[in-house]
């Protein structure tokens, strides 16, 4: 334990690095980062994040924050969302975006590709229904679309629509003229992404930093 | 109680006959006893001898103020007394890097400094990622060019800016690479070895029972000539001399409160100084920077009136020479702002205008957006840039967390307070180019200069929000690439 330094709530941090899987540096620099967006209060709020100039111009905005209270997202039972998160549960919804350590088995990876993938289907489905409806869907669309200028409502709608359609005829393979597609489950949503190396892509890299965890 | 400590034997006999310990009746003795009357009248004695002490203690402090800093500072001449603190300083502080330094390696800590960014981050614009993103998973649906994993994209982009972004971190003071023995900028350092612990401590010392207080009595010193001094001048008539009385009082009282937060200050390229009739335009990290910048030269300043002490210094520099104040009410019309500049800058007598074009104090890691106001003047621009060695003292003024008192006081138990003023050429608005290219040009070249990074933020979004017009810009940027310029349908 050597390398430990004067982090402040010392065993917290080998909980959290062990919950989370952040080395301790990285526990310390994000700690760091929401002391300064919560004005070095106890508890994040919806308003900190929407003071992120960067943030504010992206068209998801809403839902990534909506993501963070996300009671799914925190590992609290139940569905719905929360008001405030504390720095632990920063570090949950943060986890996901770790990228895998070099010394993983094949299982580990499964579970951290799964993982990244729920936090992006919760993130859709927001109704914690298990499926992504056309609504839903649409709803995305509509948002990454710009609504003013050359884009109306109505051709959000129909790429949404069209999509949607496609997504159905890949996952259910043929289908009766009055069989009504619920929407993508989960298992879909993995099936669709298979090729995609999620593990690579969605994941935030520290610089710098000294990455040995616990678990080495 | 001191006085026990003075008082003969007589008054012990006392105290054991009457067996009452520290306590006693002092009419009592006076009447009861002869000794008493020797105790009480030697009582007077200590006291007055005490306060005749204490008197001639401040009487020699005030002496050598006068002496080895006010009247240097009077004439323009120093003494070298900084100079040589300020070698101990910088030799201490080195060798307590090193054994920083030495403690650490040991471990293998490398401290990321803060300039390097905390997360890497893709290079590639928002189509090229986009590009990649589709040909990685052929499999998705492709509806309208629009596929599920853009808002992969969008999500990354978004998770990236949550963890570091270029904005809220300017509005905190920069971080030290390496501890500077105060205790305010202890983050993460700690117990490395008594020497430095004992140096440390010896600091505080120094610091807080040394230098504070004469770092306190110059300022109201330096405070009070301000005020006094103008206001004499002030009373003058409109003759050369008071112009040139009053540059002298000005710049005098600015060298005692630059000596009051032992500045030490390097002035670059001074034949570009700013002269009368122009702007002068620098970036802005503290009210100090009016301090630096005014002991090298007169300027008008601009600012609202305020109520107080404040009030009383500004009202009193206004009877020397112009200087522009306006009303809160008057800050809201902009014609009328503009029209008084203008004025003030017509006029070839009146001294240059001090403006700081950002509008909010900024930590000196970067400079904000330029207000284009003060650039539609159409005045000569003398750029300045202002930068601050965080080493010796940290001067940036966090006023949402501290206040502007403790904000001085902190200033005055800092080691010292280390910066370099950069004159650069004047600049003026080119043909073609409107106040906001011209803003953004002096920006560019004092970013350039001081070394920090140019942004193109609002420095008001310290306390504002960012208007939705943002977003809408990348919305519009995405759409045209899903859906191209003209607005079909893509469905059937």
């Amino acid at each position: 334990m050597g390398a430990l330094q004067s982090a402040p709530g010392h065993q917290e941090y080998i909980d959290l690095a062990e919950k989370t899987g952040f080395s301790f540096e990285q526990i310390g620099v994000l700690h760091k980062r929401f002391k300064q967006l919560s004005h070095n209060q106890e508890t994040l709020r919806r308003e900190h994040f929407n003071e992120i100039p960067d943030l504010a111009c992206n068209p998801i905005r809403a839902q990534i924050v909506e993501a963070f209270f996300d009671r799914r997202n925190i590992r609290q039972n139940g569905g719905g969302t929360v008001e405030e998160i504390g720095f632990e549960e920063f570090l949950v919804v943060m986890s996901h975006f770790r990228p895998p350590s070099l010394h993983m088995t094949n299982e580990q990876r499964e579970n951290v590709r799964r993982e990244k993938l729920r936090f992006l289907f919760n993130m859709h489905d927001t109704d914690n229904d298990g499926t992504i409806t056309l609504e839903e869907y649409r709803h995305v669309v509509e948002e990454l679309l710009s609504r003013s200028g050359t884009l109306e409502k109505e051709t959000a709608k129909s790429i949404a629509d069209a999509a949607m359609l496609e997504v159905a005829s890949i996952s259910m393979g043929h289908m009766e003229p009055d069989e009504f597609y619920e929407g993508i489950t989960f298992e879909h949503f993995d099936k669709l992404l298979i090729e995609f190396e999620i593990e690579s892509k969605m994941n935030i890299r520290f610089l710098n930093m000294d990455t040995t965890t616990l678990c080495k | 109680m001191g006085v026990f400590v003075l008082c003969d034997q007589s008054l012990e006999l006392l105290l054991t006959k009457t067996g009452h310990g520290l306590k006693f009746d002092r009419t009592a003795l006076h009447l009861s006893h002869p000794a008493a009357f020797v105790f009480i009248s030697g009582n007077k004695a200590e006291m007055e001898d005490f306060w005749a002490g204490a008197l001639w203690a401040l009487k020699i402090w005030l002496y050598l103020i006068v002496g080895l800093i006010m009247i240097p500072a009077m004439f323009g001449f120093s003494l070298g007394i900084s100079e040589t603190y300020m070698t101990i300083l910088v030799k201490t502080l080195e060798w307590a890097t090193l054994k920083i330094q030495k403690a650490s390696s040991d471990e293998q800590k490398l401290k990321a400094s803060a300039s390097n960014g905390l997360i890497q981050r893709e290079d590639g614009s928002m189509e090229k990622e986009l590009e990649d993103l589709r040909r990685s998973c052929p499999k998705l649906p492709v509806g309208g060019n629009f596929t599920l994993s853009d808002c992969f994209y969008f999500t990354r982009k978004g998770i990236e800016s949550i963890v570091e972004d270029e904005v809220t971190q300017r509005f905190s003071s920069e971080e030290l690479v390496s501890w500077n023995l105060l205790t305010r900028n202890n983050n993460d350092f700690q117990y490395i070895s008594l020497r430095l612990t004992l140096v440390y401590g010896l600091g505080i010392i120094i610091r807080y029972c040394i230098l504070a207080p004469l770092r306190i009595t110059l300022a109201c010193i330096g405070l009070s000539w301000l005020v006094i001094g103008t206001s004499a001048v002030g009373l003058l008539p409109n003759w050369r001399i008071k112009f040139w009385l009053s540059e002298w009082v000005h710049v005098m009282c600015y060298r005692i409160c630059a000596r009051g937060l032992s500045a030490t200050i390097r002035y670059h390229n001074r034949e570009n100084k700013p002269r009368k009739g122009g702007i002068c335009v620098a970036n802005h990290t503290s009210p100090i920077d009016i301090v630096i910048l005014c002991n090298d030269g007169c300027y008008a300043m601009v600012g609202q009136v305020h109520g107080g002490l404040m009030g009383v210094v500004q009202r009193a520099m206004v009877r020397s020479c112009p200087h522009v104040w306006f009303e809160r009410a008057e800050m809201k019309d902009r014609h009328l702002v503009t029209k008084r500049l203008k004025d003030h800058v017509n006029d070839k007598t009146k001294l240059p205008i001090l403006i700081f074009p950002e509008g909010t104090c900024v930590n000196n890691t970067s400079v904000m957006m330029f207000k284009k106001g003060s650039f539609e003047i159409g005045a000569t621009i003398y750029p300045v840039a202002i930068k601050y060695d965080l080493k010796f003292g940290d001067a940036f003024w966090n006023s949402s967390k501290y206040s502007m008192v403790s904000y001085l006081l902190r200033m005055m138990t800092s080691w010292a307070l280390v910066c370099n003023v950069w004159y650069l050429p004047a600049m003026h608005q080119q043909e073609g180019e409107d106040a906001v290219q011209f803003a953004n040009r002096v920006k560019s070249a004092i970013a350039h200069q001081g070394g920090l990074v140019d942004l193109q933020w609002d420095g008001g979004l310290k306390r504002a929000k960012v208007k939705e017009t943002f977003k809408e810009q990348e919305q519009k940027k995405y759409s045209n690439m899903v859906v191209g310029e003209d607005s079909g349908s893509n469905s059937d």
